[in-house]
């Protein structure tokens, strides 16, 4: 049996910053809550993805309005709800050593919680701030992709209630035609600042391309997200290289060292 | 009827109400409703913080490493055993030297012993540690470093039982090449990151644990008592790694002009007081073995300075670490800038 690849496609000029997509994921997946607190940053108390946390909702207000938008002052929203990227080349699965990270067949990353024992490095590895270790959990958490819901024919919980369909689930390539046409239809009304971030391998080598995409409406650092993010085996032959290097110097000294005293028996 | 205030799930939620199988119902809770890690400071009046063009309200981009203490002790353990493999197959048959590769057969042997003990206990599940055996991924340095450090931890135990008859050679020239392994992923494996402290450095991290783990074998030796050839051959050993690491600690810095943005990290905080001691105690224990005249008590004042050095060198690498991966200008910027920004 052959199944399509899925992902999301979020179209951040839709979203109104309701929330529902973070309240709908944390319940269906039965998250822990987060604590009470007040960030201070605009409507944003969640700050961040987290182990127990897999949406989030960016906030800025800018002081500069939309192009194609009139407003009484210069002042527009930006608005964004951040996810797992489920990068095609994702450096936590190349980082995870147990195997407890792996591709399922929707095409999604999933963390498998029987498998991990919690080391910590796909942490140091993931170019966006995605995975983390709970420490009372100790293991690695983040986004599903609702593995499960997928399974049983359901559509994630975050893209079945976002009431502006910011958040749209579907096959991936189908996705990419509908955000390609959203985008003209953005330029053409004269938004023209609107892009696509991390849509193709072109578009973003370094992940060859994510399976959760955004429509953006200002740089990526504006909302949190790295210009070019990169998968951390790319080109890390070198350092496998400058290792070499180093051992055969390493050998080196120890044989010479070994010559300073006693001759052989 | 009212109920007792009872301590909270975490979740809200009565197995009388809904059932737990979600795909986040395991997740052991041990504070129900943490505060915000220190990422964000707790304010019970708000300010009202403006964006800055640039980054998101200057909130990290990058997860901060979550490893505590044990890893970078381990990286020092496994460097020094490391250097022991390599010295004891070296020094294997070579009769007056017998004793100290005696020695080095033993660092060899507690390294790889102690040096998974230590990982284990780093674990968030400890008694998962044998999942590090349950595939093997070349993509990952860390399985890359569990299959080496397990291998050599077998062949590390069977060169000390066999000693320095004759026989026991193919078991010294395997715990070397394990030895060499061990002493050099862990390089990569911190090269091998997206923190930008890490990743712009993840050429010279291999020279640097290499060199530094030549120089933590020699610092133990140099501690024990030794005869006039057995010093020697330590003394040599040792001042090829001393002169290496502080290289490498040279060239580390000086990446600095590159990428400010992450270099600040290296000044900053923990990070940056435990990079200063292990080049303060490096650059002493240096001096210390340049002092003219042979005495076992200078020996052993340069052998415990190299030791501090090196311990402080592996904690500072994990704090700058930490502290790169607050800062989202230093991801953000040299992104751009490799962009042709």
């Amino acid at each position: 049996m052959t199944t399509t690849i899925t992902g999301f496609f979020t179209d951040t000029s839709v979203c109104i910053g309701c929330k529902a997509c973070e309240v709908a994921c944390k319940q269906w997946n039965q998250l822990p809550a987060d604590g009470d607190f007040f960030s201070g940053r605009s409507y944003d108390n969640t700050i961040h993805l987290e182990a127990t946390t897999w949406r989030h909702v960016a906030f800025v207000e800018r002081g500069v309005s939309l192009s194609g938008q009139s407003t009484a002052r210069p002042f527009s929203w930006l608005l964004m709800s951040d996810v797992c990227k489920h990068c095609e080349r994702a450096g936590c699965l190349e980082a995870c050593p147990t195997g407890a990270i792996v591709r399922t067949e929707f095409g999604s990353v999933y963390v498998q919680p029987d498998v991990c024992n919690g080391c910590g490095y796909c942490v140091v590895c993931c170019p966006f701030v995605v995975i983390n270790r709970r420490e009372d959990d100790g293991r690695a958490w983040k986004c599903t992709l609702c593995y499960d819901r997928q399974k049983e024919g359901m559509e994630p919980a975050c893209a079945k209630t976002c009431p502006t369909d910011s958040i749209t689930f579907g096959p991936l390539e189908e996705l990419k035609e509908k955000a390609k046409k959203r985008l003209e239809e953005l330029h053409r009304r004269g938004v023209t600042e609107a892009y696509l971030y991390g849509m193709n391998d072109e578009d973003q080598p370094g992940t060859e391309g994510l399976h959760a995409f955004f429509l953006l409406l200002d740089r990526p650092e504006a909302y949190n997200l790295p210009p070019a993010p990169s998968v951390p085996t790319r080109g890390v032959g070198g350092s496998w290289g400058a290792m070499a290097l180093g051992l055969a110097g390493m050998v080196a000294v120890a044989v010479a060292a070994s010559r300073a005293g006693g001759e052989k028996r | 009827m009212i109920h007792a205030r009872k301590e909270t799930t975490g979740r809200e939620m009565g197995e009388e109400y809904a059932v737990l199988t979600g795909e986040a119902a395991g997740q052991r809770l041990k504070q129900a409703e943490p505060d915000a890690g220190g990422v964000v400071p707790l304010w019970h009046e708000v300010p009202s913080l403006p964006a800055q063009a640039g980054d998101y309200y200057g909130l990290a981009l990058l997860k901060e490493p979550v490893w505590i203490w044990s890893v970078p002790a381990y990286f020092y353990v496994g460097g020094v055993a490391g250097g022991g493999a390599v010295l004891a197959a070296a020094l294997h048959g070579k009769r007056p030297l017998r004793r100290l590769a005696a020695w080095c057969r033993v660092l060899a042997f507690l390294g790889t012993t102690v040096g998974p003990a230590l990982l284990t206990y780093d674990l968030g599940r400890m008694s998962r540690f044998l999942n590090m055996l349950r595939v093997f991924r070349p993509s990952s340095p860390m399985s890359v470093g569990s299959w080496s450090l397990a291998g050599t931890g077998m062949v590390a135990t069977l060169a000390l039982l066999q000693g320095d008859r004759a026989s026991a050679k193919p078991a010294h020239l395997a715990t070397a090449l394990g030895g060499l392994m061990v002493a050099g992923y862990t390089g990569v494996l911190l090269g091998n990151s997206a923190n930008p402290l890490w990743q712009d450095r993840r050429r010279l991290l291999p020279l640097l644990f290499i060199s530094s783990a030549v120089a933590s074998t020699a610092g133990v030796l140099e501690m024990m008592p030794l005869d006039r050839k057995e010093e020697g051959v330590v003394q040599r050993f040792g001042v090829a790694g001393k002169a290496g690491e502080a290289a490498c600690m040279l060239a580390m810095e000086h990446v600095h002009q590159s990428t400010p943005e992450a270099a600040v990290a290296m000044k900053k905080g923990k990070g940056g007081v435990l990079w200063q001691a292990a080049k303060v105690a490096l650059v002493a224990g240096i001096l210390v073995e340049l002092v003219p005249g042979r005495s076992p008590t200078k020996r052993k004042i340069s052998g415990a300075l190299t030791t501090l050095g090196a311990v402080c060198l592996r904690f500072a690498l994990l704090e700058t670490g930490r502290t790169a991966a607050r800062e989202p200008l230093a991801a953000t910027r040299p992104q751009r800038r490799k962009m042709g920004w």
